[in-house]
């Protein structure tokens, strides 16, 4: 299974390379938004001193934490397996002995991800210096205990945008789906604007769902704002959510793969 | 009148082509009110938090968003969906078709895809623009609101044109599929008032990739804040634009050796 791994790693980074002009756009494109907020809520919190509480100073950190969490937690797979169920080229990879969606999809997934983050450096460093943000409350304990979330994170979302890219057994396309859960991780997860400005409705409902567990949760462990109690608390959220989401997978992925009959058969 | 027929033909031909599926233009649709609902659930969050933005209202920035979806509505209904069919040509060779037809090239390619059902869009913004004026209280001069509608009208030129002019490039590189990605990024920055961007990032939404000369600056002329110098300029960057385009688009198009040769 290794040596599966190994082999599929060699391809999809190779084809990930290939399009390496391709992914400078993505990023580009990625960017933007984290930074016109950062501009915002800086803007805002310079000309009050701070907003609830929040300086300009945390606001620069949160965002430039936030790319790289984000980098990390996020995936593509309604763009890299969406048209395979529609155009049926999935037919050929069903044939394997391995699953489509855990492994080559899995690891073409992680390609992009190695190469979007090496990309992802330079320009952090750049933005670094552009908005000279001042990191000295972050201990490297936080980074520590951050990452095994960041990779449950991943898993999740990876999880969920599978479960949702497999709908398309049923209704050929699911992007609008998908644009949909999009809106819902904008609201939900603290992409647009740390949770606790959020309105105290959606802060709470937003506490149950697993949005946050991709961006907020590691943000505010790696800034140390959470005490130990909250840390082990999101620990057990993403627990429950990644056996959740394993179970949604596999339902929605084995009732769909038998209705699925490519196109052209 | 030659122009406007075929932009009706086009636009009947459009018409027809999304009415194959219904469904998913409701979708769109429900999914295109979605985004509003979002777009002023974080202006109120926004204004939850101050009271000015870059020293703009609550109203103004409804107005702004307004103006800003017009831009988007530019971005989805023509550019997308006309740039996927340009670069087909360019690598199958079916440009040739359109070279071969008698109107104006740059006009065929701009406007042959029309997403229609995008153009609902139009109404919500001027409703947005409305309610935004009304709420922020200003008296707004009928001359304002004119130099309003012009500044708007020479900002989506200048788009257009930046537009022409990145996928005209497509004829120097074959292989440059992401020719408006850069535009599209971009964009978003149009949804706040420049001015509260630092200065290296305004710089390149009013410069470089000019999205705010289509969403800030006619703002700033319906709120009084340019005088006759400013917008005189601003006229001048327009037609000085789409005159480099067309330009540009010409030499390109000589370049253009069909895909087989």
């Amino acid at each position: 299974m290794l040596k599966i791994f190994q082999r599929l790693w060699q391809v999809n980074w190779a084809e990930q390379w290939q399009y390496r002009a391709n992914l400078l756009m993505y990023l580009l494109y990625w960017l933007v938004s984290p930074i016109i907020y950062l501009a915002v809520w800086t803007s805002i919190a310079n000309a009050k001193g701070n907003v609830s509480g929040f300086t300009a100073n945390d606001f620069v950190t949160y965002y430039m934490t936030l790319l790289i969490v984000d980098q990390i937690t996020s995936n593509i797979v309604i763009h890299t397996f969406g048209y395979k169920i529609q155009d049926g080229t999935l037919s050929g990879e069903l044939i394997r002995p391995i699953h489509p969606m855990l492994t080559n999809a899995l690891v073409n997934n992680i390609a992009f991800k190695a190469l979007t983050i090496m990309g992802l450096l330079p320009v952090w460093a750049i933005l670094f210096f552009l908005f000279k943000p001042d990191f000295s409350h972050v201990a490297l304990s936080g980074i520590l205990i951050a990452l095994p979330a960041m990779i449950l994170g991943f898993f999740i979302g990876y999880l969920l945008s599978a479960t949702i890219t497999a709908l398309a057994f049923w209704t050929t396309r699911s992007f609008s789906i998908h644009e949909f859960y999009f809106a819902l991780i904008l609201l939900f997860s603290g992409q647009f604007v740390p949770l606790t400005l959020m309105p105290k409705l959606v802060q709470d409902i937003a506490q149950y769902l697993p949005f946050q567990l991709l961006i907020y949760y590691p943000i505010q462990v790696i800034l140390g704002k959470l005490s130990t109690a909250q840390i082990i608390q999101g620990y057990v959220m993403a627990g429950i959510w990644l056996v959740i989401a394993i179970a949604l997978f596999n339902w929605v992925w084995r009732n769909g793969v038998k209705r699925f009959s490519a196109v052209g058969a | 009148m030659h122009t406007l027929k075929l932009l009706s033909a086009f636009f009947k031909v459009n018409v027809q082509m999304s009415l194959a599926y219904r469904a998913d233009t409701i979708v769109n649709i429900l999914l295109n009110i979605m985004w509003l609902g979002w777009e002023l659930l974080s202006l109120n969050i926004i204004f939850n938090n101050t009271t000015t933005l870059g020293g703009w209202g609550l109203g103004e920035l409804v107005s702004l968003l307004g103006v800003f979806r017009l831009v988007q509505m530019l971005m989805v209904a023509l550019i997308w969906p006309n740039t996927e069919k340009f670069n087909q040509s360019i690598r199958d060779g079916s440009m040739d078709y359109t070279i071969l037809q008698p109107a104006n090239s740059m006009f065929l390619v701009t406007f042959s895809r029309i997403t229609v059902w995008r153009i609902w869009d139009l109404i919500l913004a001027i409703v947005l623009i409305t309610v935004g004026i009304n709420m922020s209280g200003e008296i707004v001069t009928p001359l304002h609101t004119l130099t309003f509608i012009l500044l708007a009208i020479s900002g989506t030129i200048v788009i257009y044109s930046l537009w022409i002019v990145l996928i005209a490039l497509t004829f120097w590189f074959t292989k440059f599929d992401n020719n408006v990605t850069i535009l599209q990024a971009l964009l978003d920055a149009g949804r706040y008032p420049a001015t509260v961007y630092p200065v290296w990032l305004r710089v390149i939404v009013t410069f470089v990739i000019p999205v705010a000369v289509a969403t800030t600056v006619p703002l700033q002329a319906l709120r009084g804040d340019l005088n006759i110098q400013q917008i005189t300029i601003f006229f001048a960057v327009a037609v000085f634009s789409f005159l480099i385009a067309t330009r540009v688009w010409k030499s390109g198009l000589k370049r253009y050796s069909g895909a087989s040769s």
